[in-house]
């Protein structure tokens, strides 16, 4: 299983490096490396998640640094989904990167944690996690490309093209994943919470548990449902949605994994 | 006889300096520049990108002087401009050789912003067609000219300059696409009707461009080009509800001041829910406020911003235009052999070579038929010399004289044709002595191709 975690890491260390140098050499095909680098290691990661049922007995999802790997496995799955349309590839390339991150750092945690409390609570733990991590990577893939999409937008107002701009995806393409990815990952995040809510009543009989990672959640979830708002109902798009998805998702990530790792 | 050049140009002058200079009608200019007594011939040549006077003269210095009160004092209109855009710190000057070679590289799209893009040479011929129009142009520009317009005939026809230009409207489809995800579902407006808006609009229905309005002053000329590209005309009254339709917009009209603001483009994001907008302004004086750039959600490029894309792109041009450069240069130094032959002393100096060749040979093979002594030989020699000398006197002294007129161009092709001066196969031709006759050979005036393309409204 660590092994497993540690290839798929080195993959999406590949696909990271191969999609910077795609963005820096035009015309090469390192673009397309980069995919081929990145679903291997979508590929392999996938492979890792179903051994974890082998292992006696199965470490359980709501352990952190596993949940951080389900996140990124998750936002790789998205991005891999996307460059079936026009020049998003670069956009998933450039999730290779935190899905680095999140798989390096879960190999570093993982085995340490023991089958606890969760077990007592039924099916909610998993779900809460599974939901609560396809929201967030979905969220994160919003984030990054509210971030691309204002970095492009910059370019284009003070008419400077460097090559790199010529690779990125269109600025309408970008406001779109941005919608995409709010439309579905909001819901899910709402699912994750209600799944998170259902667990604590299971295991404490109350709806809602006094620690600071439910609290900051909730400030976060109330936030992306102002953005939603203002997204589906007040008509915002362009560069405040990107720049809103880009704050949104760093005061997420804070509020649920920044928190935990600080706890 | 000296061939003065005076302007400025994108690499010299930005947009908002430019256009202050920017000529509509030439012609009261050319009238006003031949009157005084420096200059013999102008034409005035404004284009998006330059604003160039070239000129004959016979006092160099006092028509530099001219020229320079004409930009600074006349055509500036005395407004105030930024120090370091002061027209002293824009303007250039080229003489006689350099000047000619300046008119070539510019009428073969040398010298443009868009190194190998066809429009200039139609504007070039506009421009001189202007000038012969209201007398302002004479025989050294009418050859000057036609000369230009064969040198970029050559450069168009033998280098590969002209094959694939980076084209605005191609440059401007390229950035669309960095904007737009695609342009099938795109609606383009177009203001104005001239080549560069047909151009655009060609550009952008072979990108897919699902949509066209096309607006200008008269809208029956907008109509004309609507009809041959499937796209619906309008008059410029109808601009605010058209610019809350168009995702990409074109605009190349010529306006005093810009057609469109920012509430205009402030009213059409809101009426298109903030969807952004594309706009591409290469009319000058600039047809949109540059102001709209700072809106969220537009994105605006005048015609310096899309020079600076295209820049980028022309490394392939740049090679192609080192052997543009030698055609030119060949052609420049054609035109000058032409312009030295006209010069009174190699005319009267070839005149008289030619007359002391046809006597001598005539009097060696009289002297070997009669068998005269050498007395006799010399008697005949004077005789000859005296007939020669009195013949030619009248004409020489004549070309002298005329030479020194505006008219006596005409005196000195007039003599090279009845003496048959640039015929080498003529009697005497061997003894020709200066080499600048040679390329005056063909040197008709008016000789050069005018295939009668007009000016794009650029």
């Amino acid at each position: 299983m660590i092994e497993l975690h540690q290839l798929t890491a080195a993959l999406y260390l590949l696909a990271s490096l191969a999609t910077f140098a795609g963005l820096a050499l035009p015309g090469s095909s390192f673009g397309r490396l980069a995919t081929w680098l990145l679903a291997g290691g979508a590929l392999l990661h996938g492979l890792g998640f179903a051994r974890l049922h082998t292992l006696v007995p199965p470490p359980p999802l709501t352990d952190l640094p596993l949940a951080v790997s389900l996140m990124a496995w998750l936002a790789v799955l998205f991005a891999l989904a996307l460059v079936r349309r026009g020049r998003l590839e670069s956009l998933a390339g450039l999730v290779a990167p935190f899905a680095f991150l999140g798989v390096f750092y879960a190999s570093l945690s993982l085995g340490g944690a023991a089958a606890g409390a969760a077990s007592q609570a039924g099916g909610w733990p998993h779900l809460h996690v599974v939901l609560a991590s396809a929201g967030l990577s979905l969220l994160g893939v919003a984030g990054l490309a509210g971030i691309l999409f204002l970095a492009e937008d910059r370019a284009l107002k003070a008419k400077r093209r460097a090559g790199w701009g010529r690779r990125l995806p269109s600025l309408e393409a970008l406001d779109r994943v941005n919608l995409l990815s709010l439309a579905i990952g909001f819901p899910l995040l709402t699912l994750g919470v209600i799944t998170g809510m259902l667990w604590t009543e299971g295991v404490t009989g109350h709806w809602w548990p006094s620690d600071a990672h439910a609290t900051w959640s909730a400030i976060a979830w109330a936030i992306y449902g102002a953005l939603a708002a203002a997204r589906f109902a007040a008509g915002w798009r362009g560069r405040e949605a990107a720049a809103s998805a880009a704050a949104g998702f760093a005061f997420l990530l804070f509020a649920v994994i920044g928190i935990g790792v600080v706890a | 006889m000296r061939i003065l050049l005076a302007g400025m140009n994108h690499r010299t002058a930005p947009l908002e300096v430019r256009e202050r200079f920017a000529v509509d009608d030439p012609e009261p200019w050319l009238v006003k520049l031949v009157a005084g007594d420096e200059i013999e011939e102008a034409v005035l040549l404004s284009t998006c990108n330059r604003v160039e006077v070239v000129v004959t003269t016979r006092r160099l210095d006092a028509a530099r002087h001219r020229l320079r009160a004409f930009f600074t004092r006349e055509l500036g209109r005395g407004e105030a401009l930024p120090e370091h855009h002061s027209p002293h710190a824009v303007l250039y000057e080229h003489v006689d050789t350099d000047a000619v070679r300046h008119l070539f590289r510019v009428a073969s799209s040398i010298d443009s912003m868009v190194v190998g893009e066809p429009q200039i040479l139609g504007q070039v011929k506009e421009a001189y067609r202007a000038a012969s129009g209201c007398g302002a142009s004479g025989p050294v520009l009418s050859r000057l000219f036609s000369s230009a317009f064969a040198a970029a005939k050559r450069v168009r026809s033998e280098t590969r300059l002209a094959e694939r230009p980076v084209s605005v409207a191609r440059v401007a489809v390229d950035l669309a696409r960095q904007i737009f995800e695609t342009l099938e579902d795109k609606r383009a407006l177009l203001v104005g009707a001239g080549e560069m808006i047909e151009m655009a609009l060609d550009a952008l229905r072979g990108a897919g461009l699902s949509g066209a309005s096309v607006a200008n002053r008269t809208p029956a000329h907008a109509g004309e080009l609507a009809r041959r590209f499937g796209a619906t005309a309008h008059g410029l009254a109808e601009l605010p509800q058209l610019l809350s339709a168009a995702d990409i917009v074109l605009t190349c009209i010529a306006a005093e001041r810009p057609l469109l603001d920012v509430p205009l483009f402030e009213e059409a994001l809101r009426a298109r829910r903030r969807r952004p907008i594309f706009a591409i302004d290469i009319g000058v004086p600039r047809n949109v406020d540059p102001e709209v750039n700072r809106l969220d959600g537009v994105y605006l490029y005048d015609l310096d911003d899309l020079g600076g894309v295209a820049e980028a792109n022309a490394e392939e041009r740049r090679r192609e235009s080192v052997r543009a450069e030698a055609l030119v240069q060949e052609e420049a130094e054609r035109f000058d052999g032409w312009l030295s032959a006209l010069q009174a002393v190699p005319t009267i100096r070839r005149l008289r070579a030619r007359a002391e060749a046809i006597r001598s040979a005539e009097l060696e093979r009289a002297a070997a038929r009669l068998g005269l002594s050498e007395d006799a030989r010399q008697g005949v020699e004077a005789l000859t010399r005296a007939i020669v000398n009195k013949l030619l006197h009248a004409p020489m002294s004549r070309l002298r004289e005329q030479a020194e007129r505006e008219e006596g161009l005409a005196y000195l092709e007039a003599a090279r044709v009845l003496f048959a001066l640039d015929d080498p196969t003529a009697p005497g031709a061997e003894a020709d002595l200066d080499g600048g006759a040679a390329s005056a050979a063909d040197a008709a005036p008016g000789g050069g191709e005018d295939d009668g393309a007009s000016g794009g409204g650029a």
